[in-house]
């Protein structure tokens, strides 16, 4: 089962690419994202373009901020096969996966990153993706797949996930491009 | 010691096998690495503690507990679980008998396998011990200490800046661990992240791994490099150190916004490496990693307020109208604290020089990364210290690898503008300054051209040692004598005092005879 809310930009207001003041399922914690479909044309990606496979209809944008970044606080399940004395015991392994990009040549970029707290919330495991840069999208526009996964530690409750969009030169438009995020836990037979 | 290391420099040197030997880039593994570092004087505490111990962010009730489990110091990824199981204790006496908190943290390779572990519950003002235990090994113990509350007739703190591994022997570390301080402050420039600069032994007493740091990896094994220095470790656990940083942990007079892919990659694997490396609390604020949140107001009772600034993160470009060295939330956080601030001492800790500095009269600044580059923020933030009238303000500094006394005042260029507080810009621990004949020629040259400057010295490497009661702020020069001697002995080159409600400093009177560049009042 994916954690994240909405890492598919396919819930609440959005369409255009103008940017929206709130997000289902995120907390707009810097700048405004746009959340945008494929077919609106005008250089963003396109169902055509680099992406993932089953992309619905929309991807995040980081709008027209220099920097905007998203975040969601993710309870991990308290029981279950990936519950709190699974995680405990060592026996659970997280996969964090994102489509990140951005446009032809241009830096603009985008990171995603999840970070495991303890009942405390102190930072006890870090996974970061991308930003992916031109040369790493061939120096076109789309969306390319980064994924991490490691094992969740023992005493992890929460993850924050964080959405980081930044634009680099002189434009208005921030074209980091994220779509297809998801966190994911698995049980292992035991500990590793 | 010494001259054992010395003699096996210049050997190397002149049978040019440094090539072979000290550089840890030409396809040695990481044990090799580590012998070679090891015979040319950097030294590890056993595995695998390596890098030591360290706390850091003291508050009435909590410090931050740190380690690394790092048996080879030089691996990219360390030869251990996935997840190791770390141990700490907490005690009220050196032996760790009398033991007021324990408990277990999970070290993950995804952090480099450090641990931070916010201790609390801890009683105001007094001292703790503390170690870790893991994979049947016990760490070094490691001294720390609560901040007080309510009336505090007296602290002393220490500030360190600019530590280039290459550029000499962490003298001013071994002495800041045997200082009687309550706590220590870094101002940044606790890395640098460019290669090898060569020269060894003639003119650098040791170098760098390899190559320019760029991945994770590369920033581990940099920081790993730096903590081979055992007084570095012998000073992070002797005292708690309250952190900030400036460009070399990441990469010369960089802007944390506007950045491209490549650099964002580069950004956030030096943050996380800095991160793994630092007794640092992080995640009380709304943010995460791989961006650590700096910038903190704390309390020493009701003595004194630090307020630490992050002048990297958020800063704009330079030389904008519309430009920013603290970033619009911060700034607006620093400026509310100002409306706020108790009756106390106000200690910024600020990476880079806030005065103005022209390097001759009718020049140009000589630096626009300091706040130089940021004038129209340093006007308000500066005009709102004076409008809120906030007294007693010291900012201490870091990055110019030389010695400055500064008056500061809203504006720089108007001498009757208002006097708000005093600069202290420390010497650097190893960090090469300008020739002794830069120093002699611009500093009264800079002296005449930056009325508000108070005292230049250039000459020596260092710390200062802040001495502050409810009637006076005293800072104290401390230099080492030779940066190529690991146990160099430390002096006072001269104090300057701040006393309260009195906005301007003076220099000891003891003292002002000490060797110096410039000196307003000579």
């Amino acid at each position: 089962m994916n954690l994240v809310v909405n890492g598919d930009a396919e819930a609440g207001p959005g369409g255009t690419a103008e940017p929206v003041p709130t997000v289902t399922g995120w907390k707009v914690v810097q700048g405004a994202p746009a959340l945008i479909d494929y077919s609106l044309g005008g250089g963003y990606p396109t169902p055509a373009d680099p992406g993932p496979e089953r992309r619905g209809s929309r991807f995040f944008s980081g709008g027209d901020s220099p920097r905007t970044a998203l975040l969601q606080d993710v309870a991990l399940p308290a029981r279950g096969a990936t519950g709190r004395a699974a995680v405990d015991a060592g026996r659970v392994r997280y996969a964090v996966t994102g489509w990140l990009g951005g446009y032809a040549a241009q830096e603009d970029g985008v990171r995603l990153s999840v970070e495991f707290r303890d009942s405390r919330g102190t930072p006890i495991a870090l996974s970061v993706l991308g930003p992916v840069t031109a040369a790493e999208r061939g120096g076109k526009t789309g969306l390319v797949e980064r994924t991490a996964e490691a094992a969740v530690p023992p005493g992890a409750r929460t993850a924050r996930v964080l959405l980081v969009f930044t634009r680099t030169g002189s434009g208005t438009s921030n074209d980091g491009y994220a779509d297809a995020l998801s966190l994911t836990l698995s049980a292992t037979g035991g500990r590793r | 010691m010494t001259v054992n290391r010395r003699d096996l420099l210049k050997a190397a040197g002149v049978a040019g096998a440094l090539g072979a030997v000290w550089p840890l880039s030409v396809g040695l593994t990481p044990a090799q690495a580590r012998e070679a570092a090891e015979q040319l004087g950097a030294r590890y505490d056993p595995a695998p503690f390596t890098l030591g111990v360290a706390s850091g962010d003291p508050q009435p009730s909590s410090v931050v507990l740190w380690t690394r489990l790092a048996p080879e110091p030089f691996a990219a990824e360390q030869p251990l679980p996935e997840v190791v199981e770390v141990e700490w204790t907490v005690a009220a006496d050196p032996e760790l008998r009398r033991v007021v908190a324990r408990g277990k943290a999970p070290a993950s390779a995804t952090l480099g396998h450090s641990v931070h572990i916010p201790v609390t519950g801890l009683e105001a003002g007094r001292h703790y011990w503390y170690a870790f235990k893991a994979l049947g090994r016990t760490s070094r113990v490691g001294r720390t200490r609560t901040a007080p509350l309510g009336n505090v007739s007296k602290v002393r703190f220490a500030a360190l800046n600019c530590q280039a591994f290459h550029d000499g022997y962490y003298a001013a570390h071994r002495a800041v661990a045997r200082e009687d301080v309550d706590f220590v402050v870094h101002l940044g420039d606790y890395i640098y992240e460019h290669g090898q600069v060569g020269g060894v032994p003639e003119e650098h007493v040791r170098d760098h791994d390899g190559p320019e740091v760029l991945t994770l990896a590369d920033y581990r094994k940099r920081h790993a490099l730096y903590k081979g220095d055992p007084s570095l470790r012998e000073a992070h656990a002797a005292h708690p150190w309250f952190l900030t940083w400036d460009d070399h942990e990441v990469v010369n007079d960089y802007s944390g916004t506007g950045g491209g892919a490549p650099f964002m990659q580069r950004r956030a694997a030096a943050y996380q490496a800095w991160f793994e490396h630092m007794p640092h609390r992080d995640s009380f604020g709304g943010s995460a990693l791989p961006d650590p949140e700096i910038h903190r107001v704390r309390k020493w009772g009701d003595l004194l307020e630090l307020t630490v600034l992050d002048l990297r993160s958020y800063r704009s470009a330079q030389n904008l109208s519309d430009g920013t060295i603290l970033g619009a939330e911060q700034k607006s956080w620093l400026k509310q604290g100002i409306d706020k601030a108790p009756d106390a001492w106000h200690v910024w800790a600020n990476s880079i020089m806030l005065s103005q500095l022209r390097g001759r009269p009718g020049g140009s600044y000589m630096f626009t990364d300091q706040w130089d580059g940021f004038l129209a923020e340093r006007k308000e933030v500066l005009g709102h210290v004076h409008a809120s009238g906030l007294e007693d303000l010291v900012v201490i500094t870091g990055d110019w690898h030389s010695a400055f006394v500064d008056d500061v005042r809203v504006d720089f260029d108007d001498t009757e503008s208002p006097l708000v507080g005093t600069e202290f810009t420390a010497h650097s621990v190893t960090s090469g300054a300008y020739s002794a004949d830069w120093n002699e020629t611009n500093g009264p040259l800079m002296g005449k051209a930056n009325p508000h400057l108070k005292y230049f010295e250039g000459n020596r490497y260092g710390y200062d040692v802040y001495e502050v009661t409810p009637e006076r702020f005293s800072a104290h020069m401390r230099v080492i004598g030779d940066r190529r001697d690991p146990k160099s002995p430390v002096t006072t080159l001269t104090t300057f005092h701040v006393d309260r409600g009195e906005a301007g400093s003076y220099e000891d009177e003891g003292t002002k005879g000490s060797p110096a560049q410039y000196r307003r009042d000579a």
